[in-house]
């Protein structure tokens, strides 16, 4: 039992990822009912930027803002010129559009940064391991729970306390009338889509440093946040909290106790949340009925 | 329904469609296509996680064939490399197989990094009676219980990755070792590998972890290993797994603690590491810089490494010995024999002894095809020699093949060649 | 008349299919992959009877596609079964894994059935992945191609083609004569409006769940083939990359026709083969071709052009003739292409 401490913390970082991840991917869905399958090239895109700039000299708590923020322009680019003709349709084809987006991306970063995988490593201050006496937290995982906190708070801030977060909000219940009241429901599209990309970005340079980095390595984090959407239910995103913390912990727990089913333990648990509440912990009924 | 809807039009769209699919590749022709060129089918992962492995070998495999061109070729005919994605998927490489050998018209085929890939390619080649040379697809069971006359395969199998390794560093550090050992295929068969090294030396396995593939932390596993008070700590997990792995080992200090060790490990995934992620002693397949692997007096190996690095402005890896290596024996066989035919050339290429870009002589061995070369072990230096950063191994041991793969009457009785 | 042109241009194209194996080296195509399209246009056509035309978006049909294809390569591995009883196996452990499945999907509808098929088909893949004693695991496992139960020829890839084609025809017929019959309809009248069929007195789960078996049969039909075409069973056919392969190609094709399967897995299949021998930047062609497809040929290829040369009108869509494909308000013909 001397692991389960270690084993339910590192739960809780992975579940974190997922989380933050699955946000970004919730608010996309949310306002306009894009599944965005290239959710994860752009976490790879953020890595990759980082990765680069770290290699040019700038520090690391430069490029963990600046990586993002670019890649959000070029997901703002995107939105605006392929995503946004599509927000009519049903969400088979922002699916089928998405997709092939995230083909034609890792083909590109493979072009741009070649097929192996680069080493980027998270700065020396945090490269240490945290002894508390009964157990030993990698100093990078603590940092990486410390920053997705930090992004959570913010987010609620600005969906809350913001006249855009506002807007927003009232825009997931009827965007017809809040067009009507005069607000730009385009812009309001594109900064949402930022919003998402930006959460995938921060995700994206985290991950880098912790897990690697080459041109497919976002994709697998893709599955485990679409995952986490369904079990913490769609249009809620403190139910994407949840879930992601709850399939993190499921997922160490399962290779604690029955290593044979870790991989599957996530979509075992999304089934049963489906058989049994199908719109997810804190889903809103109603989206995607 | 008085109107059907599907009208002539567009069956006649249908139909134009489909045959502008069928007949885009005639109007396609291939790159470099020669009157009475000797084709090579060349399958490698060009997209997908094997990529980089795959950018390596084919590398190697571009090298020998324009020396053989330089000298003239095989058979008084040019070489030409055809070369196919097979995604690393083992469907689309059997599906490429035979497009090579029934369309492109490929007198041999070689190539693959993945395991599963190499045995799809080996039951189609085998059903097509083309020959085929396995360069990087390690499964015991290619030259083992799936093994086929018309198969070769160049690099290690588990078996001798694990035999070499085990039997080395129990001669440097002592007999007991602690396993972390991937859940899956791979992992079951280097695990099993060095049980049956321990059960030749005495030795024992004071703790075996399975860990599950994907698995992103080893704090629960490796806070085992101090209880376990072991000689070596065995880490036989790859991939993105290894980094995570090896990250927290250093993270926690293990890396100076305990002699960390491991069956295999390939220059492009250590590439991908931060220094810190790199240590411990490690089974090779071959280095381009050291004169254990090389020969000292190999002047063919130490050209090979000047030229290639020459011309692809980085260092060669054992992918790229491993494309070298099987292409130049390829062609070396039909030169010997005289011919293309597959049977007259897996003849020519048993149990010929050669000498190529590594140290000593080697054989494709006759009873299951297997090359029996040398393996060797290397320690990690974290970041290169100075001046070179690609310099990460400092090779310390050679195990000769005899010693590390089964014995021909091991295979024997596994492995059925069954020439026609 | 228009409709003898429709039959005469579908018996066209069947023609052509006849005589593939002496036209396919005229344009260097190997004959196996045009197997290849024949039976991944049965996948996509279990598709689209469950997407196409009821609206239920099947996104877990590699698990029947991946059973049919380790039921065959598992019984001539350890039954030593032929190649008619490997193909028959196959075809029932696809069905049996619809009867398994099946009463839990019915549960739901929209995107949650998508969902927990998806969910069901992973454990399907992890199974057979981790299995490694039986299946070979991730290595996958090698079979030889078994000979006809009492002949002694093995099946060569020209005559497998021809087994390829009848399993296509077959499909095809049953295809047609389902989506044409008053099941059919119902089903069509399921994907417009659930609640109104139940209210006619028609329990709907029962028409969907003999739909879902149908769909099961059909592709584990196409995975067992797939399997002893390739001589090999692996755990990637039953990822969910690989429905996601099965749905492209619906989409592709054109989504509630009875030809848009063959058309899309057509030009799936062979667009990748050909691209990818081009240029080993194949994906980014073939992500371009998606988003092609999306932007202009959004009701599928086949789908589109339909709907255009009906209106005569190409090229002025509005979204709401892109949703008529799905939306299930949108007036439709019962037993379009039928």
């Amino acid at each position: 039992m001397e692991h389960l401490g270690p084993q339910l913390f590192n739960g809780l970082v992975l579940g974190a990822f997922y989380a933050i991840v699955a946000i970004g991917l919730s608010l996309i869905m949310n306002l306009t009912g894009t599944i965005n399958m290239a959710h994860g090239s752009f976490m790879t895109l953020a890595g990759y930027l980082a990765y680069t700039m770290v290699l040019r000299g700038t520090s690391f708590w430069f490029a963990l803002i600046a990586a993002p923020l670019i890649a959000v322009i070029v997901g703002i680019a995107v939105e605006r010129t392929l995503v946004r003709p599509l927000y009519r349709r049903e969400p088979f084809y922002s699916l089928l559009m998405t997709f092939g987006l995230s083909l034609i991306a890792e083909e590109a970063y493979r072009l741009i940064w070649g097929a192996n995988g680069v080493p980027f490593a998270p700065p020396p201050a945090l490269n240490g391991a945290l002894g508390l006496g009964f157990m030993v937290f990698p100093t990078f995982r603590i940092f990486i729970v410390l920053v997705l906190i930090v992004a959570l708070i913010a987010l609620a801030l600005v969906l809350t306390r913001t006249r855009f977060g506002l807007r927003l909000r009232a825009a997931v219940q009827d965007t017809e009338m809040i067009a009507a009241l005069g607000t730009n429901t385009q812009v309001l599209y594109a900064v949402n889509f930022g919003l998402g990309i930006f959460l995938a970005g921060i995700a994206g340079v985290l991950a880098a440093g912790m897990l690697g980095l080459s041109p497919t390595s976002g994709n697998a984090l893709l599955m485990p946040a679409f995952v986490t959407v369904i079990i913490g239910g769609m249009g809620s995103l403190f139910g994407s909290i949840v879930g992601g913390l709850l399939i993190g912990v499921a997922i160490s727990m399962t290779t604690l106790f029955v290593p044979a089913a870790s991989e599957v333990s996530m979509y075992v648990l999304m089934a049963v949340v489906l058989l049994v509440r199908p719109r997810g912990l804190f889903g809103e009924e109603g989206i995607f009925g | 329904m008085d109107r059907p809807s599907l009208s002539r039009r567009s069956f006649v769209t249908l139909a134009g469609g489909a045959a502008a699919a069928f007949g885009a590749p005639a109007f396609l022709p291939r790159i470099g296509e020669a009157a009475d060129t000797l084709k090579l089918g060349l399958l490698e992962p060009y997209t997908g996680v094997y990529a980089a492995e795959a950018e390596y070998e084919t590398a190697g495999f571009t090298m020998a064939v324009d020396a053989w061109n330089a000298r003239g070729g095989v058979l008084g005919r040019k070489i030409e490399l055809v070369k196919e994605d097979e995604q690393n998927d083992p469907g689309v490489a059997a599906q490429k197989t035979r497009k090579l050998v029934n369309q492109d018209k490929v007198v041999a085929l070689m190539g693959s990094v993945s395991s599963g890939v190499s045995l799809s390619i080996a039951g189609a080649s085998n059903a097509l009676g083309t020959i085929f040379m396995d360069s990087g697809g390690h499964s015991d069971d290619v030259t083992g219980k799936n093994c086929h006359w018309n198969v070769f395969r160049t690099c290690h199998s588990t078996w001798m990755e694990t035999h070499a390794t085990g039997y080395a560093l129990a001669k440097r550090f002592g007999k007991k070792w602690f396993l972390i050992t991937p859940d899956y295929a791979y992992g079951h068969s280097l695990e099993t590998g060095f049980k049956d090294v321990l059960s030749h030396i005495g030795g024992t396995i004071v703790g075996d972890e399975l860990t599950p593939l994907g698995t992103t932390d080893f704090s629960s596993y490796l806070t085992k290993v101090d209880a376990a008070k072991p000689d070596v700590v065995m880490v036989l997990v790859q991939g993105d797994d290894y980094t995570n792995c090896l990250k927290q080992m250093n993270q926690f200090g293990m890396l100076k603690k305990y002699p960390v060790a491991g069956p295999q490990v390939e220059l492009e995934a250590l590439y991908g590491l931060p220094p810190e992620a790199r240590g411990g002693y490690w089974g090779i397949e071959w280095y381009y810089n050291s004169d254990k692997t090389l020969g000292k007096n190999n002047a063919v190996a130490h050209k090979f490494v000047r030229d290639y690095t020459a011309r692809f402005k980085k260092p060669p890896t054992a992918r790229s010995c491993f494309g070298y290596v099987t292409v130049d024996r390829l062609l070396a066989g039909m030169a010997a024999a005289k011919s293309t035919d597959p049977v007259k050339v897996a003849r020519a290429i048993e149990n010929v002894r050669f000498t190529s870009i590594f140290n000593g002589s080697a054989y494709y061995r006759k009873e299951d095809h297997q090359l029996m070369w040398p393996m060797w072990v290397a320690k990690i230096r974290p970041n290169g020699t100075p001046g070179d950063k690609y310099d990460l191994f400092d090779v310390t041991d050679i195990e000769a093949p005899e010693a590390v793969e089964q014995t021909v009457a091991q295979k024997e009785a596994v492995c059925k060649l069954g020439y026609p | 008349m228009s409709g003898r042109a429709a039959l005469a241009a579908g018996a066209a194209v069947l023609v052509v299919l006849l005589f593939a194996p002496l036209l396919a080296p005229l344009v260097k195509l190997d004959i196996s992959i045009v197997s290849e399209v024949l039976l991944m246009a049965i996948a996509a056509m279990g598709v689209n009877l469950l997407l196409g035309y009821t609206g239920l978006p099947a996104f877990g049909n590699a698990a029947y596609f991946g059973l049919g294809s380790y039921g065959a390569a598992l019984s001539v591995t350890y039954a030593h079964v032929g190649f008619a009883g490997a193909v028959a196996i196959g075809t029932v452990a696809g069905l049996l894994g619809g009867l398994v499945l099946g009463p839990f999907l019915l549960r739901r509808r929209g995107i949650y059935f998508g969902l927990l098929s998806i969910a069901f088909g992973q454990v399907f893949y992890f199974v057979a992945y981790r299995y490694t004693d039986v299946t070979g695991g991730e290595d996958g496992m090698n079979i030889v191609r078994p000979a006809v139960e009492g002949a002694h020829a093995v099946v060569s890839d020209s005559a497998f083609y021809y087994v390829a084609f009848a399993a296509f025809v077959v499909c095809l017929a049953a295809f047609r004569t389902v989506v044409g019959s008053p099941f059919g309809r119902t089903l069509v009248g399921i994907r417009q409006n659930e609640p109104r069929v139940r209210y006619l007195g028609l329990n709907s789960d029962r028409f969907i769940f003999v739909a879902l078996l149908l769909a099961a049969t059909m592709t584990g039909l196409a995975g067992a083939l797939f399997g002893l075409l390739i001589d090999f069973a692996y755990p990637l056919e039953l990822d969910w990359h690989q429905s996601g392969d099965f749905v492209l190609m619906m989409i592709l094709g054109g989504g509630g026709t009875v030809w848009g399967p063959l058309l899309g897995a057509c030009v799936y299949v062979i667009g990748k083969d050909i691209i990818s021998t081009i240029t080993p930047l194949w994906q980014i062609f073939l992500g371009a071709l998606f988003v092609a497809c999306v932007l202009g040929f959004p009701r599928g290829i086949l789908g589109t052009l339909e709907a255009a040369v009906r209106r005569r009108d190409a090229g002025r869509f509005t979204d709401d003739d892109v949703n008529a494909a799905f939306d299930p308000n949108a007036p439709v013909e019962v037993g379009r292409g039928a």
